[in-house]
């Protein structure tokens, strides 16, 4: 193995699926890269060459009437949210690292952000990709239709696949009109029994909020509630929320223009350089108990729970054996709740005494070998990346 | 022929094969006498085939032991919940052994604060979203037999309705399951939280159609009942204004609930049947429905109406009651059954188009009407572009008969995925479209499919026959696409 990997920029599918059969046949390990702002995620195995998307980037096709647009996999968000944003239009994704990330590392990573309440998460508005596979070829899942299920949905498998099975090539999604209105209102609580009484309320209610975030740091409880729709639908949302609030014994406070508050809570992964950064996905029920026990920890630094979604991150920081003893607590407490919990992010002296995929196996991990086998049989994708190695 | 249809042919069948099964599970679960077989041959489509056996499990043992034995014999074993598919998907094209799921149709658990329900595959559509609305809450995925088809038939074909423009279709509302793989192992995929480490198993196996194995439990989320909705019905003098208005309204910035649209000749079906109030001169109705917070129901309303209006509407009517609101509905849920008044036999497509393609490919179904001498309604989910032409015929006629009209479907298929959409928007694929996957996809889309199926279902005993182009049964398009 080189000490220095070379890389690897095909321009389209076929030049990046024959790439991946030359490195399959000469069992060379890939790297897949977009933009690289998620390179902490999973366990980063040295490998032989680098395959950068950012020669597979544009938007192919727009039809604004038809609520859909097509994009090279190596194109950033912002560039697609800037070719939307021209007609009016959204791709209501807010992953962490909004403004750098590729289209390729978002739908890879699985990468969601607070709106997925309001308006669904990468598997609910991917349609359609374009994926070279490691065998040389070109396979093409969905389709440019909001509505399809011809075939098995392979784009489903791609998400959150960490370029495990084959390298996108090609993203299509379904768009929306960009909002009429948008509110932020903060409730700042004495503890977390008032502030999941309220984030339970309002996900009770039909309001459907954009965000809906417990934020905490010790001795602070925060939630916020983002709003948007048209105007009406906006006003009621934040008055739902201080009704919410005012049962709670808690105060709200509009604060529309304060983006940075959930940019701040969303971009936890990225301000999370130090220590050890768990990610569980929750039931909604447990989300509470999971939290106030995080915060409980000696190591816990901040806790950042998607309330409408059950992902809750927790920040830990300290001495090495505190930040281990706590991960370990954070993990099984997971998965003793019925869900599950990755290591997302941990200082590099952290690395080898604390795994990525530390937590609890998923079901059916021996159907995902079996995928992984199918799709990669030399084991030249991202080796180690995934939980299933 | 490949080494696992080799297999598949050579293995168990007949009475043997029910008497077997009757030992293994005892009598009551089993079903082998013809007489018995006969309801099993048929589901919501046109195609037929009969099973050697039927069962029906109490409990997810009894499915892991089935498929125990059918592995080691050789046997096909196909899921069925009430039968009401439209592709074939619950037919046993190869024999075997039919799994009907009539008597696991319990919900588990209804977990309000967490918003999920724990249901079995037999559980009725219906009997879901009842069962959880004292709690303010359903199930959205709402096909329009949901009366009577089943949770785990919705999981199997990726089900959708009228109101999934807004709110997604099945797969969407869907984070676990409990599966049977054709070898007997149970595996549990997901579960209540949205997502787990790992590959989308879940993800994979929703509208799967049975073949890459049984579920035998589902997860689903429950989702807040809308405050209030507002239904508009609006006649239009043509089927082309009535589609301009869809793009008119999706420009707007509106996403309604659900956008339907009827044709005449549909339209006259419907007020035959079931009275719903839509003009029989319109030459084409559109039926929005906007709902959620009742605050700003009443602008939407307003906006539509406004673009309706603009578009040259004929007749308008806003439902002032729910009362009202389910009579117009009734119209549009029951279109389907209304055929009855208008042919003895209707089959029904199923294509997607991208939502501005609609005046185009509405005039092309008109085209392969008069070309073909056949009648076809036109009733759909406008607002996804997702096609359902009827085509009216009389199976009486003969075998000859259905071929055309099987044709006639296969050309409005092609425009369109020619169009840039899908073979199916909802039904499946099943025994019915499988020939047709290769106008939708290259070989090497299909190589990427069947490298699922082979990671599920090794042995080709779930549901054989179904989604992937067979060679025997579609040699007759392939030679034609050839030479065309």
């Amino acid at each position: 193995m080189s000490a220095v990997a070379a890389a690897l920029r095909p321009s389209d599918a076929t030049a990046c699926a024959a790439a991946l059969a030359d490195a399959t046949r000469e069992r060379r390990a890939v790297r897949v890269r977009g933009a690289g702002t998620k390179s902490y995620l999973g366990e980063l195995l040295p490998t032989d060459l680098v395959l950068e998307t950012g020669a597979l980037s544009g938007v192919v096709d727009h039809v604004p009437a038809d609520l859909t647009i097509t994009v090279g996999a190596g194109t950033a968000l912002a560039e697609v949210r800037r070719a939307l944003g021209a007609h009016g239009q959204v791709l209501p994704l807010d992953p962490p690292h909004g403004d750098a990330a590729t289209i390729g590392g978002v739908v890879a990573a699985n990468s969601n952000g607070f709106g997925r309440l309001r308006y669904g998460g990468v598997r609910d508005l991917l349609i359609g990709t374009v994926v070279a596979l490691a065998d040389g070829t070109v396979a093409r899942g969905g389709g440019r239709v909001v509505k399809n299920v011809a075939g098995y949905d392979l784009n489903k498998l791609l998400i959150g696949s960490l370029g495990t099975l084959g390298v996108l090539s090609e993203a299509t999604f379904k768009v929306l009109p960009r909002p009429e209105a948008h509110a932020l209102a903060v409730v700042r609580c004495r503890g977390a029994g008032p502030a999941f009484a309220i984030a339970d309320a309002l996900l009770h209610t039909a309001v459907r909020p954009s965000a809906l975030v417990v934020d905490a740091t010790h001795g602070r409880w925060m939630v916020l509630v983002g709003a948007e729709g048209q105007r009406p639908q906006v006003e009621r949302a934040i008055a739902e929320t201080g009704r919410a609030a005012g049962g709670a014994g808690a105060a709200t406070e509009r604060a529309d223009d304060a983006e940075e508050l959930l940019a701040a809570a969303r971009e936890l992964p990225a301000t999370a350089v130090d220590g050890a950064l768990i990610r569980a996905a929750l039931p909604l029920a447990a989300q509470r108990s999971f939290a106030e026990s995080a915060m409980g920890l000696e190591a816990a630094v901040r806790c950042v729970v998607d309330a409408g979604s059950g992902i809750a991150r927790v920040h830990l920081r300290g001495d090495e054996a505190t930040v281990l003893r706590s991960a370990d607590t954070l993990l099984a407490a997971a998965a003793v709740v019925g869900g599950s919990a990755r290591v997302e992010r941990r200082d590099a002296s952290l690395r080898a005494r604390l795994a990525a995929w530390s937590g609890a196996r998923p079901g059916g991990e021996f159907l995902m070998r079996r995928l992984k086998e199918a799709f990669d049989p030399a084991g030249v994708l991202e080796p180690g990346r995934s939980v299933i190695g | 022929m490949t080494v696992a249809a080799e297999g598949i042919a050579a293995g168990l069948r007949g009475a043997e094969l029910g008497q077997r099964l009757e030992e293994l599970l005892g009598r009551d679960k089993v079903l082998w006498r013809p007489e018995e077989l006969l309801l099993y041959e048929y589901d919501g489509a046109v195609d037929t085939a009969r099973p050697d056996a039927v069962v029906l499990p109490s409990r997810t043992e009894d499915v892991a032991a089935v498929a125990r034995f059918c592995s080691r014999h050789g046997v096909p074993i196909v899921p069925r919940g009430a039968g009401t598919g439209l592709s074939g998907g619950a037919i046993p094209v190869f024999g075997g052994v039919v799994l009907s799921f009539a008597r696991m149709a319990r919900i588990l658990e209804i977990d309000v604060p967490g918003l999920r329900a724990v249901v079995q595959p037999g559980l009725i559509n219906l009997h879901l979203s009842t069962a959880v609305a004292p709690y303010g809450l359903y199930f959205v995925p709402d096909p329009s037999s949901q009366k009577a088809c089943t949770l785990g038939g919705n999981v199997a074909e990726n089900s959708g309705g009228p109101h999934t423009l807004a709110y997604g279709v099945t797969t969407n509302h869907v984070t676990g399951l409990e599966v049977v793989l054709s070898d007997g192992t149970v595996v549990r995929l997901g579960g209540k939280a949205l997502e787990g480490e790992g590959y989308d198993l879940v993800g994979a196996f929703v509208g799967s159609e049975g073949t890459l194995g049984i579920v035998t439990e589902i997860t689903v989320k429950l989702t807040p009942l809308p405050e209030d909705k507002r239904t508009i019905m609006a006649a239009f003098p043509t089927m082309d204004q009535a589609s301009e208005t869809v793009s008119a309204i999706i420009g707007a910035g509106i996403v309604p609930a659900a956008i339907e649209m009827m044709d005449a000749l549909a339209v006259e079906a419907v007020e035959a049947a079931v009275h719903a109030g839509y003009p029989l001169d319109a030459g084409g109705i559109l039926l929005v429905e906007v709902d959620g917070v009742r605050d700003g129901l009443d602008e939407q309303r307003d906006r539509i109406l406004e673009i309706v209006r603009a578009h040259g509407a004929s007749t308008l009517r806003v439902a002032r009651t729910a009362l009202e609101r389910e009579q117009l509905w009734a119209g549009r849920k029951g279109a389907f059954a209304a055929m009855g008044r208008l042919a003895p036999d209707y089959y029904v497509q199923d294509g997607v188009i991208p939502r501005t393609r609609l005046p185009a490919i509405l005039r092309h179904v008109k085209d392969v009407g008069e070309r073909y001498g056949l009648r076809i309604a036109n009733v759909f989910h406008a607002g996804d572009g997702n096609l359902h032409p009827l085509v009216l015929f009389d199976s009486s006629d003969g075998e000859a008969e259905l071929e055309r009209v099987k044709e006639a479907g296969r050309e409005i298929l092609e425009a369109c995925v020619d169009a840039g959409g899908s073979l199916t928007g909802e039904h499946g694929v099943g025994m019915e479209k499988n020939c047709y996957m290769t106008m939708q996809f290259a070989g090497s889309d299909l190589a990427a499919m069947r490298r699922v199926k082979q990671a599920w279902d090794p042995l080709g005993l779930a549901n054989p026959g179904k989604v992937f182009p067979t060679p025997g049964r579609c040699k007759e398009y392939d030679l034609r696409r050839a030479r065309a």
